[in-house]
């Protein structure tokens, strides 16, 4: 056969990509390992991109290579390469320009790109990101320099972060969200009080409720942003933050199932032999519901990467799934963590809320209160992780309910209700 | 293969008497002074990366980070300030953003979040001791510096001797 190692090819140089291949470099050293990028950046941790806008990181600072996880030398890196086609029968692949590559297992990570509403008018225009590359972060810093407002579309974390990035540069900065609160995805409107009071004290400009309609330019690019209640808002520079798209356009579905993403098993196969996929192109499974899920999570593409390039190293290793929602960060001065089930208006879920002029809590259990199932953790995050622990194993809950709710659970409780436990 | 098997801090469950000299110890090693008189007035305050829970009024336990082998912080973190660097997973507080996704996915609940330098820590073994502090510091020897298999080796031959004990008499 074709040299001496197994041939590895993985689409897609960023998480899922880059913790594969680490996972294959650890298990097969004399396998050959080929990734490739569209992109012409050597790969980086896509989240710190906002910091190129405010200038507190360069893009030198964030190179994968040689960072936590990611010290795998000798990959064969192509960038600029996008690839074309997937022959599944012939196990190979094409990349523009022509060049083939044969593999015995393939992964395919080639992640999301933001997805841009085309009830927008507009968007075209010179002024107008979606930040989702170093690329776009470079863009949007050289722009800023000359902006004195930039409007936001959407209020999601990615544009909160971009926001936050243009105001320390000196940008007034306008989020214009359609939802009836910022975050809506993560947190329901009721629940998200402090984290709005935090970003008016940051000086960010919210408009809830209302969606832009076009973008109004002239010779040089944006001019202003005309909203569907008529009024318009001045600004050099607009943002869409409105969700991503899997990038599985290239793929035929007549050789791979699509179900938007790529469908996988438990082991992060496709139906075409030796094919596997992982990250933001992927559909994996929520462990909780068992429903299918899709997310564009960093964290959960490294995760479902690295168990990916175990599979395809000959390590058979179960993903064991992921929240649809898996969260935290901090916007201005509030920390958060919300994972798990947290909208549950309207819904037979049991319950607590805990609410204080510097802290939130919100403690979802299932309908009869044997089973975490979600929370939300606004000001005080101390701890998190044992929340997360508990929904994914499915713990009953009943010996630590009260420390879940008053958030004074600790690993003693946990390892007492393990050891105990039948 | 046998070449010398990392050292790691276990918790022995039936010796903590809960008098949190771990907890003093490790605050005391990581402050600027490094002397208990100074670092009780020092600012920031120094912060202790071991934490003395209690699961029932006759149970505690001290409770620090496992520096797990297969770490979720160290994977998790967006910003690659997390690493292995021999056998001990640690924070790099120059990369770490405060974005607290490790303290979301560590399911020992053990890292802390510096509020005043907005950086993630946790235990880092005591790099400049050979003995970690909190060890060093526990009256009862609930905590021991071992590796793993002269701690279970330990256990072994205690199992041994007492059962050893209960047939002679």
């Amino acid at each position: 056969m074709a040299g001496p190692g197994k041939q590895y090819v993985i689409i897609g140089a960023s998480a899922a990509g880059m913790a594969a291949a680490q996972a294959i470099a650890e298990k097969d050293p004399l396998g050959r390992i080929r990734i490739f990028s569209e992109e012409p950046d050597p790969p980086y941790f896509r989240p710190l991109i906002p910091f190129l806008i405010s200038g507190r990181k360069s893009a030198a600072e964030m190179e994968l290579k040689g960072s936590g996880p990611f010290q795998a030398a000798g990959l064969d890196l192509h960038l600029n390469s996008r690839v074309e086609h997937i022959e599944v029968n012939e196990q190979k692949m094409t990349v523009s320009g022509g060049e083939t590559f044969a593999y015995d297992k393939l992964l395919i990570a080639t992640g999301s790109r933001p997805h841009i509403p085309t009830d927008i008018e507009g968007v075209d225009q010179e002024g107008v990101y979606a930040l989702r590359t170093l690329k776009d972060a470079r863009s949007m810093a050289k722009r800023s320099e000359q902006a004195k407002q930039a409007v936001l579309l959407g209020g999601g974390l990615l544009n909160l972060k971009a926001a936050f990035a243009l105001l320390e540069r000196g940008l007034k900065v306008t989020l214009v969200v359609q939802s009836p609160e910022v975050l809506s995805r993560l947190m329901e409107p009721e629940d998200s009080r402090l984290i709005r009071e935090a970003l008016i004290r940051a000086g960010l400009n919210i408009k809830t409720g209302v969606r832009a309609v076009r973008i109004i330019g002239n010779g040089q690019g944006v001019r202003a942003v005309l909203l569907n209640d008529g009024r318009e808002l001045a600004s050099e520079m607009v943002c869409i933050g409105k969700g991503v798209s899997p990038n599985v356009d290239f793929i035929d579905a007549e050789q791979i199932h699509l179900e938007e993403g790529v469908l996988v098993d438990r082991f992060t196969c496709c139906n075409a032999p030796n094919v596997y996929a992982a990250g933001d192109a992927a559909v994996t499974f929520n462990p909780v519901t068992g429903e299918k899920v899709m997310t564009a999570l960093w964290t959960n593409a490294v995760e479902m990467g690295r168990c990916a390039g175990m599979n395809m190293a000959g390590y058979p290793t179960g993903y064991s799934g992921t929240f649809g929602i898996l969260n935290a960060t901090q916007v201005a001065d509030q920390p958060f963590v919300s994972m798990g089930i947290v909208h549950t208006k309207g819904s037979d879920y049991e319950t607590h809320l805990s609410a204080s002029s510097r802290a939130f809590r919100k403690v979802v259990f299932s309908a009869d209160g044997e089973r975490l199932v979600g929370v939300l953790l606004i000001g005080d995050i101390n701890r998190a992780g044992l929340y997360r622990y508990v929904i994914r194993e499915r713990m009953p809950v009943r010996a630590f309910k009260s420390h879940l709710i008053n958030q004074t659970l600790h690993y003693g409780h946990l390892l007492k209700a393990k050891v105990l436990l039948p | 293969m046998s070449q010398s098997q990392p050292k790691e801090i276990f918790v022995r469950l039936d010796r903590c008497l809960s008098c949190h000299s771990c907890e003093w110890a490790c605050a005391v090693e990581h402050s600027q002074s490094k002397s208990l008189h100074q670092a009780v007035s020092e600012t920031p305050q120094p912060k202790r990366r071991v934490y003395v829970e209690s699961i029932d009024p006759n149970q505690s336990l001290p409770v620090l980070c496992r520096h797990c082998e297969e770490a979720p912080c160290l994977h998790a973190c967006i910003a690659g300030a997390i690493s292995r660097v021999k056998d001990v997973v640690i924070t790099n507080p120059g990369k770490c953003i405060g974005c607290w996704t490790c303290v979301m996915v560590c399911p020992y609940g053990v890292i802390g979040r510096h509020l005043e330098e907005h950086k993630a820590y946790r235990c880092d073994r005591c790099p400049d001791r050979a003995v970690p502090a909190c060890v060093t510091a526990c009256p009862t020897k609930a905590l021991v510096y071992r590796s793993a298999d002269e701690y279970s080796k330990g256990i072994r031959q205690t199992a041994a001797s007492e059962m050893a004990a209960g047939k002679r008499s």
